[in-house]
């Protein structure tokens, strides 16, 4: 094996054991909280919870990861037990799409990465909020056997005489943690091999994508699908692609929280393959879209209320 | 699940707790995640030993007898907030068995092996940190970036007031300073030719070092995890007589500051006065501020 092989194995191995450590112990958080939440968690709970109109209860579950905040690792366990407890699939798309970005650490993040921004800040939140609930919207017109795997199906009517005791919360926990964990740790695999053989966000191939914000958007977009971050530290990274204008850079800490390497494994633990590939396509097109519109037309008026440093020649 | 399942799944919960205790303890969690997640692995650790440990002792939950003593029969295709198309109440009988797989997922075995494989592999070959290549792609060799709007005024008494001196009246700056200085015209003015001392780690250096007369300091700054890791360098300029260090050494690096210009790019340069070896830190990760 050439030194360079030799390399790029021990620095994928660094690479797969950093995010699985990081990950493993939200993840097994994400699955205790959804065994107790399927076990002791009343069928049609949610039904007396939120409002009766779908799309107010979407644009409602959308906001909630001001008040719960949770990481995209975390959030999938939970949702998983949640739409079989009987939270609407659309309600539960919208949390799990916009958590990861609608939360006050990636607010606070964001800003402190982006020298203080608050306009960099806002704008990544309201793009991931107004994605995700478009999503969902979308997504509530369409039945269950269209996304859901067939195993995660709302469970109604008789309770299915589940028992709602320690013992049965603890085994709902072991098994999802076995679930999301083997998903989680195929997606780390993946993420770990692009990112020390494919990809080199230094090289000139990345640099040269900056000059064009619709082709930089979507490297970009491509970029955080590989480099699969946490939502909490990504604005720093993204800010530290200088060459890149801010459209690209939004669409890099838009589209990473919502689709990466590692999520869409974890997906496939709650839906069908086809409406991942549905969920990636749009949200795809709509963070490309909403950052081009951003950098074309929403941020010269904002750059223009500022006065700028002046640049190192 | 059957009592069978319940125990390897509750196996392999035991071993993926244990790996968390084993990098907590043995302290190597360090090379790997901000200090500040350190618990949570101590924490997540715990909690899996403990799932692990109960399912073994404890494999066939009633959950298990219930679901296996009755049956269910509905349908499960709605759309959202619509009625289920028909009573639950009045369940007609299909057969001993359920329509549908409740807990479908993967046998153990499978997880256990899929799983394990890459931890094993990864364990193996893993050096604890990045070679130089995976360094260079977390930016060591890169030039810092353009500050923009926002920045508060920064001036020579902030500078006097907030960096502390050596005893050689050198000031202890941070490396992320040095380094963005290169970025921000206004800065530059303040640190050109300015007496620091820089500490971190060597690394050989891949630019305007024709002469090899430079190496190069830098330090990892991170926010969670080696994944989101940023490596900021600044090149050292060494006399003739001075002595070097070697690569991958810990070091205080005293000298001048300065800027130069390399292919249009404006880079941070320390004229090195002496380099001394300096006590490895616990974690050489500095946490984003």
């Amino acid at each position: 094996m050439t030194q360079e092989r030799q390399d790029q194995l021990a620095d994928g191995s660094y690479e797969f054991l950093a995010i699985f450590l990081e990950g493993l112990p939200f993840i097994f958080l994400g699955t205790l909280v959804s065994g107790f939440l399927g076990t002791y968690l009343p069928r049609g709970a949610f039904a007396k919870i939120l409002p009766k109109n779908n799309t107010l209860a979407v644009l409602i579950s959308g906001l909630l990861g001001a008040v719960f905040p949770v990481c995209e690792c975390a959030v999938v366990p939970v949702i998983r037990r949640l739409v079989k407890n009987g939270l609407p699939v659309s309600c539960a798309l919208a949390y799990m799409l916009a958590a990861p970005i609608f939360n006050p650490v990636t607010a606070i993040s964001t800003y402190k990465a982006f020298n203080n921004s608050p306009e960099i800040a806002i704008s990544r939140l309201a793009m991931g909020y107004m994605i995700a609930v478009f999503i969902a919207l979308i997504v509530a017109r369409k039945t269950h056997s269209f996304f859901l795997k067939s195993s995660v199906k709302t469970e109604n009517g008789d309770e299915h005489h589940h028992p709602r005791n320690l013992n049965a919360a603890l085994n709902n926990s072991l098994r999802d943690l076995m679930d999301v964990g083997l998903y989680f740790c195929i997606g780390v695999v993946l993420t770990a091999i692009l990112k020390t053989t494919v990809i080199d966000p230094t090289d000139d191939f990345w640099k040269e994508l900056a000059n064009n914000s619709i082709v930089g958007s979507i490297g970009m977009m491509f970029l955080a699908f590989v480099l699969s971050l946490c939502s909490t530290s990504d604005a720093f990274i993204a800010a530290n692609f200088h060459n890149f204008k801010y459209g690209p850079k939004l669409a890099f800490m838009v589209f990473g929280p919502m689709m990466d390497a590692k999520l869409i494994f974890l997906y496939s633990t709650v839906f069908k393959w086809k409406f991942i590939l549905f969920l990636f396509v749009a949200i795809f097109i709509l963070t490309g879209a909403l950052s081009i519109l951003f950098e074309t037309k929403i941020l010269p008026g904002w750059m223009s209320q500022q006065t700028e440093i002046p640049l190192a020649p | 699940m059957t009592s069978l399942d319940t125990r390897l799944f509750g196996f392999l919960a035991c071993l993926w707790g244990g790996l968390l205790i084993y990098f907590y303890h043995s302290t190597r969690i360090r090379d790997y995640l901000d200090i500040g997640f350190h618990h949570f692995i101590m924490i997540g650790g715990i909690g899996m030993l403990i799932l692990g440990a109960y399912s073994l002792i404890n494999p066939k939950s009633k959950s298990n007898k219930t679901e296996k003593s009755k049956s269910c029969c509905h349908d499960h295709g709605d759309h959202d907030g619509d009625q289920h198309p028909h009573d639950h109440n009045d369940c007609h009988d299909h057969g001993d068995h359920c329509h549908h797989d409740h807990e479908e997922g993967h046998g153990p075995f499978i997880t256990i092996f899929l799983t394990l494989t890459p931890l094993i592999l990864a364990m193996t070959y893993t050096q604890d940190k990045l070679s130089n290549g995976g360094m260079a792609k977390k930016g060591l060799y890169e030039k810092p970036a353009l500050t923009s709007a926002n920045l508060p005024p920064f001036t020579r008494q902030d500078l006097e007031k907030n960096v502390p001196k050596n005893e050689h009246g050198e000031f202890q700056l941070r490396m992320i300073s040095a380094y963005y200085a290169a970025g921000d015209l206004e800065i530059q003015d303040i640190f050109e030719g300015l007496p620091v001392e820089l500490e971190g780690r060597i690394a050989p250096e891949k630019i305007n070092n024709a002469s090899g007369d430079r190496l190069r300091i830098f330090r990892s700054i991170i926010t969670c995890c080696a994944a989101d890791l940023q490596i900021v360098g600044v090149s050292l300029e060494f006399p003739e007589e001075a002595n070097r260090p070697q690569v991958e050494d810990w070091v205080k690096a005293s000298g001048t500051l300065t800027f130069e210009t390399v292919e249009d790019d404006v880079l941070p340069l320390l004229k090195i006065r002496e380099v001394i070896p300096a006590e490895e830190p616990y974690s050489e990760f500095r946490r984003r501020q």
